[in-house]
């Protein structure tokens, strides 16, 4: 009796097979609490097994980069920030960046320390919201009050020093807008020294919790090969047991005279996800800790401001956000203030196109975790 | 609420009914008001700061709206957190309908407001809520703190106190007003006031001098310093992998058509030996060479690039650059493969904006992250990528006319930016 079931499929699903059982399809977003933010997915389902799945992207496309061809390079930075606003200040660390090859201006020891402290900050912060959605989605709304209680103290540094909780729009070619407050380093000590013992609560909470390790090893597993072709990065990618950090492999900033290690899990599983997250936060805080010790007390914060005329050229920076490999690619036509174009590559696009590959075979309910540990932000997909 | 409503024709004509009526009242808003349960629904940054005011720290608790549900028909309060674009439209507004009366919406940050920073020169994003469904309170901000989303709730909790029987709540309809014209009314209203104001304050300076004829202020300007700082030079790079000359000597050893663009006068060889160590290596590719030229970076053992960073397409008056960035995770070098394709100028210039000007090879059977990236560039640019296997589009409607990445672009909705 068996014989194909449907002659023609809606477009995006492309799996030809025969089954004797009865399949259907779900429609999930763009409103769904656990598709953070409006990403629709499409379901193929074979009872409650997932036999494929299509996303479907722009329903938070905003039209940035038609947007970019009409203003100025600063005023980039503004946008840059509405991209992936969980880790918006080190959104603005790679236009920044792609900005400082143009005009060929360095940065001082000082405006350095300042830019890979509030890196490490913000990297914290996405990767304190990643364990809040995490367990929230597994069903523990625990944790997700957990995960905001720290990520405020961050926000009232980053209030403090650049003004703003959430779109800090604070790094300028050559330095910052402005120079930290006295009060910045002994903040971020103290702040250090509450996050280290916060965080052996939540381990406990959830690294043994016997829920998550059912619901999470050997769920949604993305091999090593697979991993590298989709165009994974970050922790997703190092999860695999790929050792491929932007901090690491081209050093950005002043990474490299920093001692810290590149976490990397093998199996590839929601688990591995999960615990190189937090072994993230570890090694930020490791470097945090070394910026304390060595923090230059006086001198410089930027360099001579210049104004920001790029001349003609394309400009490629890449920087290793929380999510992932955040590019931007700069095209100047002429020499001036506006762009002739600029592209960012996300990382969390190529996250969700891998979903498909990562899904297939699961229940429905693996799906949630498995969205909750690639961490996605829908409107840096969008852009 | 249907019963209730009918309380006041009933009650009233008995003698002290009108009493019972407002007692009805108190304890119907009492209910209502201290009981507003939000709908889940975020769809860019606001949706953090939303987050946020119902975690430890806020506490939305505190007002009765800590319950988000998940589902619209449990819900009493829409708050529309995040930027609105055309394409969720119907979405919003299925929600909204799918809501039980009485129900409130809350236009939360900037995007909700107006367009906020996406006003000029956007072709996706709906400028305002109140286009959509009826919006009771605004909140500014890019995005709003929580206290201010408090504030909001809190006016929205006032507006709910002053309904009663007499006057139940009713659906309002969205206001059919555009945003620009709002903007020039509440400039005028600006700029009256303003006048106003320094009309009075003249007066008021005048008044001042003619009652103390010797006053002199001792009121000196402070101005802040602006620092002057040193030139810093650039850290120089470590340089990962082969070097960019290295890589062009064996790609031109391999495809000698392909060639490096420089406006310098020097010999490329010069130019590549002494370029910045963080610059990767960019280098013009003819069409036919495409494919293969991809294929050999990702399967030749000194190059081995196994990782597509993006594809992406940049518009010039006649002709397109197609980007292939490419790196090598294993050996740390990245080259950046640069298509000139030709515009095809033999269709008819009325149909150039709606039809696919140029065609390339499709290389997402070599890396499969190609493929949503040139549907990408097919979507923005109408690029046709020959041998896609699945060539829609991907953030745009799929009726959605022309491609907005192209420079001849233009959209009904588009507002330029003044200049």
């Amino acid at each position: 009796m068996s014989q194909p079931l449907f002659s023609k499929l809606p477009p995006g699903f492309r799996i030809q097979r025969e089954t004797n059982t009865e399949e259907f399809f779900i429609n999930m977003g763009p409103q769904h609490p656990s598709t953070h933010g409006a990403l629709r997915l499409t379901l193929r389902m074979d009872g409650e097994t997932i036999v494929e799945l299509v996303p479907h992207f722009g329903y938070i496309h905003r039209g940035m980069e038609k947007q970019a061809e009409s203003m100025s390079y600063l005023q980039y930075i503004a946008l840059s920030d509405r991209q992936d606003y969980l880790t918006a200040i080190q959104n603005n660390l790679g236009v920044v960046i792609a900005l400082e090859k143009g005009m060929n201006v360095g940065v001082p020891e000082r405006g350095e320390y300042i830019r890979v402290m509030l890196q490490e900050l913000g990297r914290i912060a996405s990767h304190l919201v990643f364990y809040g959605c995490f367990g929230g989605d597994l069903g523990g709304q625990t944790c997700l009050l957990f995960g905001f209680k720290e990520r405020e103290m961050i926000h009232d540094i980053l209030e403090e020093v650049t003004g703003s909780r959430l779109t800090t729009n604070f790094f300028r070619p050559g330095g910052s807008r402005y120079d930290v407050p006295d009060t910045f380093i002994p903040r971020v000590k103290a702040f250090l020294d509450h996050l280290e013992g916060a965080m052996r609560d939540y381990e406990r909470f959830l690294s043994k919790n016997i829920i998550v390790l059912e619901r999470s090893i050997g769920i949604g597993v993305l091999t090593k090969e697979d991993a590298i072709a989709y165009g994974c990065s970050g922790p997703v990618l190092r999860a695999s047991g790929v050792e491929f950090d932007v901090r690491r492999a081209n050093p950005y900033s002043i990474y490299d005279q920093f001692d810290f290690d590149i976490p990397v899990f093998h199996n590839g599983d929601c688990y591995d996800r999960y615990k190189i997250r937090i072994a993230e936060i570890h090694e930020s805080m490791k470097i945090l800790r070394q910026c304390i010790d060595k923090f230059p007390k006086e001198g410089p914060w930027r360099s001579k401001e210049k104004p920001v005329r790029l001349p003609v050229g394309r400009y490629y920076s890449e920087i290793e956000t929380a999510k992932g490999l955040y590019a931007t690619y700069v095209v100047a036509a002429t020499t001036g203030e506006k762009p002739y174009r600029i592209h960012t590559r996300g990382p969390s696009f190529p996250h969700i196109a891998a979903l498909n590959k990562m899904v297939q075979g699961h229940k429905i309910s693996d799906l949630v975790t498995i969205m909750a540990t690639l961490d996605p932000v829908i409107p840096e997909i969008d852009r | 609420m249907g019963i209730i409503n009918l309380a006041p024709k009933v009650l009233d004509p008995i003698p002290g009914g009108k009493y019972v009526v407002n007692a009805i009242d108190y304890v119907v808003n009492w209910a209502r008001a201290n009981s507003i349960w939000p709908l889940t629904y975020g769809t860019s940054c606001c949706a953090i700061e939303m987050m946020s005011s119902s975690m430890a720290r806020y506490d939305i608790a505190r007002f009765g709206s800590e319950v988000f549900r998940a589902s619209p028909r449990q819900a009493d309060l829409f708050i529309l957190a995040g930027t609105i674009t055309r394409r969720m439209a119907p979405a919003i507004q299925m929600l909204w309908e799918q809501i039980p009366g009485p129900k409130y919406a809350i236009a939360m940050g900037a995007c909700t407001i107006s367009g906020g920073p996406f006003i000029y020169d956007n072709y996706a994003v709906v400028r305002g809520a109140q286009n959509l469904i009826p919006v009771d309170v605004f909140v500014p901000g890019c995005p709003p703190r929580p206290e201010a989303l408090f504030h909001g709730l809190l006016t929205l909790r006032e507006k709910i106190l002053k309904e009663t029987c007499r006057k139940p709540w009713h659906e309002g309809l969205p206001k059919d007003v555009s945003t620009m014209d709002r903007y020039r009314e509440a400039a005028k209203t600006w700029a009256a006031l303003e006048e106003m104001k320094d009309e009075e304050m003249a007066e008021a300076r005048a008044k001042f001098k003619e009652e103390h004829p010797d006053y002199k202020s001792s009121y000196k300007p402070i101005r802040i310093k602006k620092e002057d700082f040193p030139e810093v030079e650039r850290k120089p790079f470590r340089r990962v992998g082969l070097t960019q000359l290295e890589l062009y000597q064996k790609l031109t050893a391999k495809f000698p058509n392909i060639t490096f663009h420089t406006h310098s006068e020097e010999p490329v060889e010069t130019v590549l030996a002494n370029a910045p160590a963080d610059r990767p290596l960019e280098v013009m590719v003819e069409p036919e060479d495409y494919l293969a030229a991809v294929e050999f970076v990702k399967n030749d053992p000194e190059f081995k690039m196994d990782f597509l960073i993006d594809v992406t397409a940049i518009d010039y008056d006649d002709h397109f650059d197609l980007v292939t960035q490419l790196r090598s995770i294993e050996v740390g070098h990245k080259i950046f493969l640069c298509v000139q394709l030709k515009k095809d100028f033999s269709i008819p210039e009325e149909k150039r904006p709606t039809s696919l000007l140029a065609s390339v090879p499709t290389i997402s059977h070599l890396y499969p992250a190609a493929e949503i990236k040139e549907r990408e560039v097919y979507d923005m640019f109408g690029i046709d990528f020959a041998g896609h296997p699945d060539q829609r589009r991907i953030f745009l409607d799929k009726d959605f006319v022309g491609y907005p990445l192209r420079k001849d672009f233009s959209h009904p909705e588009m507002i330029r930016r003044p200049l």
